[in-house]
């Protein structure tokens, strides 16, 4: 097959580009594109053209999935032709070159020879990628022939990785001898979950037999229950009887006992205590009253050996009054030697004042110093004057220089002043300039309005297209008036109005016959509808052969060229019969359509009569056209020489009313610019005027005048100039005031100073007699008087305290007089013994002497007291002995004794009586106990059957029985108890069925796995041998082409290939270097060569299957980029003559590849295609 | 008004088989069905309020060694007591098989038949008899109803009977019998048990299997449960099917004829499933699929079955959460028929080689020496229960160099002619 032609009507970039690919008996076609001029969308586009569009495309970035169209022409070897556009979906993809009547898929794939889409692209494309894949792959299986021979055979680049894929997808779910592996991993859960069902599961006798063993130990358990309570009774009873043996000895003993007693009588509860308590307190009471009466003796003895101390008592006042003068004697003796000191002190304090003073003086003549009051008040004032005067004068002084220095600097700052100039006359002139000042500023705003309408002006006539330039002449220029203007106007819209009718009619008629060629058209395409003419030419065509046939008839001559003609006009007809059929046929035919679609023909008359009407129509609005066009011309000729003269050319009158009204502006403009000119002029002569007064009065005062200085700066200037000499003037006026003031304040001053001093000199008269009583002289300062008045204050003031002190001495001796003379008064009356002793001492002695007269007075009142306490006692203990003995009395009746001796007898017989009735009792009750429902009589009777001797071993056998019983039915216990948790376990539970599940899922998923696995190897397996088989057929023809291109594509740098063994004694594909023997394993060859070694691989595949089958396109894309030019040249070469037996198709980017091909392959051989989009 | 349940081949604690639990796979839900379809008899009976319940046999499985699973079943059984109803069970070929029945003590109320001879039970104050012989031995091959006692006059009359009746395929041949031989009888039901589909042999009187509770396997499809019977007052009995089981097995098979491809192939099965899922809105439904039919896309999925499995049951976890499980996946499609033109090349010898095999069971035979070390691994119950293992078998080699084919074709063609 081959691609005749590839039209990329919409797919990817491309909009109608067509790639020629028919030239050349096959062709390599190297179709060029730089980068983005889609070369991949055309490479896509020669597959996707044969089996459809993938679903998800990359090539609708231009138009749409709906809008997606690949065109083609095919040629198949026999010379067939199909040609059909492509479309993306999802069915019927295929359809006609009109695009619109669908193909069946099988059309295009009797081109193909059975080769689907996956290998069609492996087989018949090769590509950079697959080409370095390959290479790679070669050197990675070591040149195994099997391998390459099929890959080269199949074009699978990556044969190894595939076969590969297999055996390790294999691994991963079994290895013989691995764990990890799925279906290992399986197996081994299956056994183990086997193992656990198996101990999950409950074997039916197991249940049976712990059932059973539950049941007997049930029943036993009964039994031995019963045994052990028939023991537990006789146990119990035995011991009952034993225990009431020595109770009912007791009980013997206790009733003869009793008999002894039968006659005591019984005392009441607590007779005995009663008893021994009246005989304790008798004792008690006896005792008492002999200890009261031993005491009152010696009580009365005391009492009678006691002293009277009543006479110093009588005189206890005075004795205690003396006793506290004692004290204040004792004090005041020692007050006086600290006041007959200290008033020693101050007399010789005062006496060395005194020297200081007047040394000439004695203490005794010191009164003369004395100063009076009035006197010492004196000189304190006279102290204070001094101070104020002295100050004052001080200060007028200071102030009076001050002035004096004030006044000369006025003076002298009075002098420093210039000279005044006389500026009258320049006042003037400046207050008539400042009245005409506003004028200047007038003419500047004049001036300005009037340059500004020129500018204005100058802009419009420009914009006007006016030459006249000067205001004076625009006003004068003849403008056409607005009657003139409108008049044209009108002219103009209603020939315009015109021709727009008459543009759109032609327009609507055009449409309408468009629209009626469309119809006519489409009526044509439904099917050529037959015309009257039709039939009419094949009616004669008819006749004429029935013309030539009747002359046949009627044996006429009729000429043979004629014949000839007539049947060769009639296509298929050999002889003139047969043409005559056809001619009949024909015109059959067509009078049979044209009656068939007489509506048809109908509406194509229609359309053909419209259609000529409708083109006459449209010639008559054109001609109409051009008149108008004519008419609208001379109107525009007209209007123009309205407008020479202002040397304007006219637009539209329209148009011209504004350019009009913009004149008429204009010139208003104008007029008023003159007008400011003229305004100007005036302005400027007044100012002028007022500028020249106002120099003079300047030049006067020799200030400089320019002539173009203006008005408003000699203004300035000059006000400037009156207003500094008036501040001079004003100046010189403050200054002279000033001096005359200073000199006034001096005069006053110094006066002020000359009264001052008068009255220090009659202060310093005063100030002499004032101190002549101290003994100071005129020069004395008054602090001098003040210490020497200090001096003498405290000289006085010492000498009265010393006076003070010599009253209280004197007062101290006389207390101790009248002390002493008190004291010998007392002694005399009370105590005569102390006469003569100091009267201190005695005072102390007295004292002393009371107080132990006091102490004995106390002690005789306690006593007394006392004695009166034990006479109390003494008669209360009397009472009690005689009540206690009468009680007594009264209890020996009760207990029939004679006296109270015999009491404690008739007591304890009592008590003996009450015990035994006691113990009897608790015997009988205890009995009555132990009976266990018995009385006791009976129960009395029933244990004395028993012998005692032998009762405790016949306790001692039960109590083994029942240990014995207690053990058996322990052990019985827990045997239940076990064989009920063993029944316990087994409840019916669903372990073991669960386990079974898992094990069903495990076997299913191993099911899948393995089933899987078995996939996995058969296909390994069976690719095996496919490679096997295949290297086996067709080794040597694909070797040996291989060789060849090998050898040619790495420009002889190997001679070519050659099976060989490699170590192990696999067959291996080895390079031969020229000219040599040596080899080259695969494993030696670069990357590059490897790559080569794969394309010649390739080629000689491809090759092989052509021998036998016929040709598809080989599609290449770009594989020579890394070949060096001599190898790429090489394989352009080697593809050249591969495209002799098929079409090769060669994409590139590369600019130099289809160069070089040109310079090296027969242009035969080779059709250049440049892609752009 | 009498009213019973007839249920046979409850095969208590049989596991369902090989189902393999999936990513996403409901594994709660398939756990201890048959004892959940049973506890659901038991419910039915109780809340039916019926005079009795009849087990046609095959109580247990054969070769089921726990004897929990028989304190289970007595256990149930108490419930039954407790409830006051009677239940009459003739032992089957499986339950004459199982070492549990041996020594397992049932309460008062179930009645099993003897084995050596037929017998009626009456049951009181009822006029009910049921007549019924147990196997004895796990294959009997004598038709026990034969000497079945003639039918008591006055009162209604159940055969009990475990039987092949005439023969039916898939199931051992005990115990036949001909439905005129049970017509004979003049009982007024024929309570029949073994045969697991549920068939109604007869009208008048009904002769009937129940079929079993709850199915074990892809091949048995359908609802399963028990026959509840209503007899009315003219002694005519009224038959009413109550489904009993927790996991339905349905075969769904999906044409998937002129798919295009792989994933209108999904479309088409989602439809088959979402009817399934619409009959059978209260149970778990486990689904064979199997796609069959012509289709461009055979050697897509061919190519990878794998993913084309986990393609369909991810589509189940998504469509049906919890409400379905894939057993398995059959994948029976055809590829659209070729034209005869023969390929040329390597790949076209290829392909060559793999129709050469098919068609030589010897080479085929050959291929299984590639699967020698994995069947030397495989465990013993694998090869027995597995149907998807036959490596003795040609037929199986060639489907699997059938599915290969395509496989490998796409592995060296892959990614090709379509970039």
């Amino acid at each position: 097959m081959k691609i005749l032609t590839l039209d990329l009507i919409a797919f990817g970039p491309f909009t109608g580009t067509i790639l020629d690919l028919s030239a050349g008996a096959e062709g390599l076609h190297i179709v060029y594109g730089p980068n983005e001029a889609g070369k991949s969308s055309a490479l896509r586009a020669v597959r996707q053209l044969l089996y459809g569009i993938p679903e998800r495309s990359k090539d609708d970035f231009v138009h749409p999935f709906s809008r997606m169209r690949i065109g083609g022409k095919l040629r198949s070897a026999e010379g067939e032709v199909l040609e059909v556009v492509r479309r993306k979906g999802r069915g019927g993809t295929l359809r006609s070159a009109d695009d619109k009547t669908a193909v069946e898929e099988s059309e295009v794939e009797r081109f193909l020879n059975g080769i689907d889409a996956g290998l069609f692209a492996v087989m018949f494309g090769i590509g950079y990628e697959d080409l370095v894949a390959g290479g790679r792959e070669i050197v990675r299986g070591g040149g195994e022939i099997g391998r390459l021979i099929f890959a080269a055979g199949s074009g699978v680049a990556d044969l190894g990785a595939v076969a590969e894929g297999l055996q390790t997808e294999a691994d991963a779910l079994f290895r013989p001898s691995g764990q990890k592996q799925k279906i290992n991993e399986a197996v081994g859960r299956l056994k183990q979950r086997r193992a656990e069902l198996k101990e999950a599961q409950l074997p039916g006798q197991d249940w049976v037999r712990h059932d059973r063993a539950l049941q007997e130990a049930v029943e036993v358990k009964a039994l031995k229950e019963a045994e052990f309570a028939e023991a537990r009774r006789s146990l119990s009873r035995l011991q009952r009887i034993k225990e009431a043996h020595p109770v009912i000895a007791g009980r013997r003993e206790t009733l003869k006992a009793l008999e002894t007693v039968a006659g005591a009588v019984l005392l009441p509860e607590g007779f005995a205590e009663r008893r021994s308590d009246a005989l304790t307190r008798l004792r008690v009471a006896q005792t008492e009253r002999n200890l009261a009466t031993a005491n009152l003796a010696g009580l009365s003895k005391a009492v009678s050996e006691l002293e009277d101390p009543s006479g110093l008592l009588g005189q206890a006042e005075a004795v205690e009054g003396v006793h506290q003068d004692l004290g204040s004697q004792r004090k005041a003796a020692r007050d006086r030697i600290a006041l007959e000191t200290r008033r020693n002190t101050l007399r010789t304090e005062a006496r060395q004042v005194l020297r200081n003073l007047r040394a000439d003086l004695a203490l005794e003549d010191a009164e003369k110093l004395r100063i009076r009051k009035p006197e010492a008040v004196r000189i304190q004032d006279l102290g204070a004057e001094y101070e104020r005067i002295v100050t004052r004068i001080d200060g007028t002084r200071e102030k009076a220089l001050e002035l004096q220095q004030a006044h000369a600097a006025a003076a002298s700052r009075l002098e420093s002043l210039p000279k005044l100039r006389p500026v009258e006359e320049l006042r003037r002139r400046l207050a008539e300039a400042e009245e005409k000042l506003p004028l200047e500023k007038q003419l500047a705003a004049v001036r300005a309005q009037a340059g500004e309408l020129l500018q204005v002006c100058s802009r419009s006539r420009v914009r006007l297209g006016l030459t006249a330039a000067a205001p004076e002449e625009l006003i004068c220029l003849p403008a056409p008036s607005l009657e003139t203007l409108r008049l044209c106007e009108d002219r103009w819209e209603g020939l315009e109005r015109r021709l727009a009718s008459l543009a759109e009619e032609v327009r609507k008629t055009e449409v309408e016959l468009a629209e009626t060629d469309r119809r006519m058209e489409e009526t044509r395409l439904a099917q050529e509808v037959p015309t009257e003419a039709d039939l009419a030419v094949v009616r004669d065509a008819r006749d004429w052969g029935w013309r030539l046939i009747r002359r046949k008839l009627q044996d006429e001559d009729v000429g043979e060229t004629e014949v000839v003609e007539f049947i060769a006009g009639c296509p298929g007809a050999g002889s003139l019969p047969d043409a005559f059929e056809s001619g009949l046929r024909k015109s059959d035919e067509v009078s049979d359509r044209l009656r068939r679609e007489a509506d048809r023909v109908a509406s194509k008359a229609r359309l053909l009569a419209d259609q000529a009407a409708l083109r006459i129509r449209l010639a008559a609005l054109r001609g109409e056209n051009m008149g108008a066009q004519a008419e609208k011309e001379a109107a525009a000729a007209e209007w123009a020489d309205v407008w020479r003269p202002l040397g304007v050319a006219p637009r539209s009158p329209r148009e011209m009313r504004q350019w009009l009204s913009d004149f008429k502006a204009l010139v208003d403009r104008a007029g008023e610019a003159l007008k400011r000119a003229v305004e100007a002029g005036a302005l400027a002569e007044e100012v002028d005027g007022c500028r020249a007064a106002l120099g003079l009065g300047l030049q006067a005062l020799s200030e400089p005048v320019a002539a173009e200085e203006a008005l408003s700066a000699m203004v300035r200037r000059a006000r400037k100039l009156v207003e500094k000499e008036d501040g001079i003037g004003r100046q010189v006026e403050e200054l002279a005031r000033e001096r005359e003031r200073l000199a006034g304040e001096l005069e006053s001053a110094r006066s002020r100073l000359d009264t001052l001093e008068e009255d220090h000199r009659r202060w310093q008269r005063q100030w002499e007699q004032a101190v002549q009583p101290l003994g100071l002289g005129a020069g004395t300062r008054p602090a001098e008087a003040g210490a020497v008045m200090e001096e003498l204050k405290s000289f006085f003031d010492k000498l009265r305290e010393a006076e003070v002190l010599q009253q209280r001495i004197e007062g101290i001796d006389r207390d101790a007089a009248a002390f002493r003379a008190k004291v010998a008064a007392l002694s005399n009356a009370v105590a005569p013994d102390l006469a003569g002793r100091p009267a201190e001492e005695a005072a102390g002695e007295l004292q002393r002497r009371l107080t132990t007269g006091r102490e004995a007075q106390s002690k005789r009142q306690a006593l007394q007291k006392q004695i009166g306490q034990e006479q109390a006692r003494l008669s209360e203990a009397e009472i009690a002995v005689a009540e206690i003995e009468g009680r007594l009395q009264a209890m020996c009746a009760e207990a029939g004794c004679k006296s109270s001796d015999e009491l404690p007898e008739a007591e304890r017989r009592s008590t003996r009586r009450r015990q035994l009735e006691d113990r009897l009792r608790q015997e009988e009750e205890r009995l009555l106990l132990l009976g266990g429902g018995s009385t006791v009589a009976e129960f009395i009777r029933e244990a004395s059957a028993v012998d005692p001797d032998g009762i405790t071993g016949e306790i001692e056998k039960l109590k083994e029985e029942i240990e014995r019983l207690t053990a058996e039915k322990s052990e019985l216990d827990q045997r239940i108890g076990s064989e009920r948790t063993e029944l316990g376990r087994m409840d019916g539970g669903d372990k073991a069925a669960l386990i079974a599940e898992e094990i069903q899922g495990i076997i299913g998923g191993l099911e899948q796995d393995a089933e899987h696995y078995a996939r996995l190897k058969i296909a390994s397996r069976v690719l095996a041998m496919a490679m096997e088989r295949f290297r086996e057929k067709s080794q040597g023809p694909i070797l040996k082409k291989a060789s060849g291109l090998f050898s040619r594509i790495t420009c002889e740098s190997f001679e070519g290939l050659r099976a060989d063994q490699d170590p192990d004694g696999n067959p291996v594909l080895v390079g031969v270097r020229k000219g040599e023997t040596e080899t080259v394993p695969v494993e030696g060859m670069s990357d590059g060569t490897a790559d080569q070694l794969y394309l010649a691989l390739r080629l000689a595949g491809l090759e092989h299957y052509l021998d036998a089958n016929e040709p598809l396109p080989f599609i290449v894309d770009d594989i020579l980029i890394k070949f060096d030019n001599d190898r790429a040249a090489a394989a352009l070469q080697a593809l050249a003559e591969l495209s002799k037996k098929t079409q090769v198709i060669f994409f590139t980017h590369h600019r130099h590849l289809p160069d070089m091909a040109q310079k090296l392959i027969a242009p035969e051989l080779l059709v250049i295609h440049e892609l752009g989009v | 008004m009498l009213k019973f349940i007839h249920a046979a081949d409850i095969h208590l604690d049989s596991p369902l088989l090989k189902l393999d639990a999936y990513e996403g796979a409901p594994t709660g839900e398939i756990r201890g069905a048959t004892r959940r379809a049973f506890e659901n008899l038991v419910q039915t009976a109780i809340n039916e309020k019926v005079a009795f319940v009849l087990i046609a046999g095959d109580v247990y499985d054969g070769d089921w060694k726990d004897y929990n699973t028989g304190l289970y079943f007595v256990s149930r059984m108490g419930r039954l007591r407790e409830a006051g109803i009677p239940v009459f069970i003739v032992a089957g070929n499986h339950d004459a098989a199982s070492t549990i029945t041996k020594s397992l003590r049932l309460p008062e109320n179930v009645h099993v038949f003897p084995a050596d001879r037929p017998a009626t039970l009456r049951l009181d104050g009822m006029d009910v008899a049921v007549h019924g012989q147990s196997f004895g031995t796990p294959a009997v091959k004598t038709d026990l109803a034969r000497s079945y006692p003639p039918a008591v006059p006055g009162c209604f009359n159940v055969g009990l009977l475990h039987t092949c009746a005439t023969g039916r395929e898939g199931h051992e041949p005990y115990a036949p019998c001909t439905l005129e031989t049970l017509r004979e009888k003049g009982y007024d039901y024929w309570a029949l048990g073994h045969v697991h589909r549920r068939e109604v042999l007869l009208e008048d009187p009904p002769v009937v299997f129940a079929g079993n509770i709850q199915g074990r396997h892809a091949r048995e499809t359908g609802p399963k449960g028990c026959v509840l019977v209503s007899v009315d007052d003219a002694g005519r009995p009224n038959l009413d099917f109550r489904p009993l089981d927790v996991v339905r097995w349905e075969a769904a098979a999906v044409d998937v004829a002129g798919a295009e491809n792989g994933h209108d192939l999904l479309d088409r099965f989602r439809e088959t499933l979402s009817k399934h899922l619409e009959l059978n809105p209260d149970v778990l439904t486990v689904l064979r699929v199997t796609l069959q039919g012509e289709t461009a896309a055979h050697d897509e999925i061919m190519s990878d079955p794998e993913r084309w499995t986990n393609e369909i049951r991810a589509t189940v976890v998504d469509e049906a959460g919890e409400r379905a499980w894939v057993e398995k996946v059959k994948l029976r499609t055809q590829p659209p028929p070729a034209g005869d033109r023969k390929l040329d090349g390597a790949v076209g010898e290829l392909l060559a080689l793999v129709d050469e095999l098919a068609g030589d069971s010897e080479a085929l035979g050959s291929l299984s020496s590639e699967l020698a070390d994995l069947e030397k691994k495989l465990p013993r119950e694998f090869k027995e229960a597995a149907e998807g293992w036959r490596p003795d078998d040609p037929r199986w080699l060639k489907g699997l160099l059938a599915e290969a084919k395509p496989m490998l074709v796409r592995r060296l063609l892959q990614g090709r002619g379509d970039e």
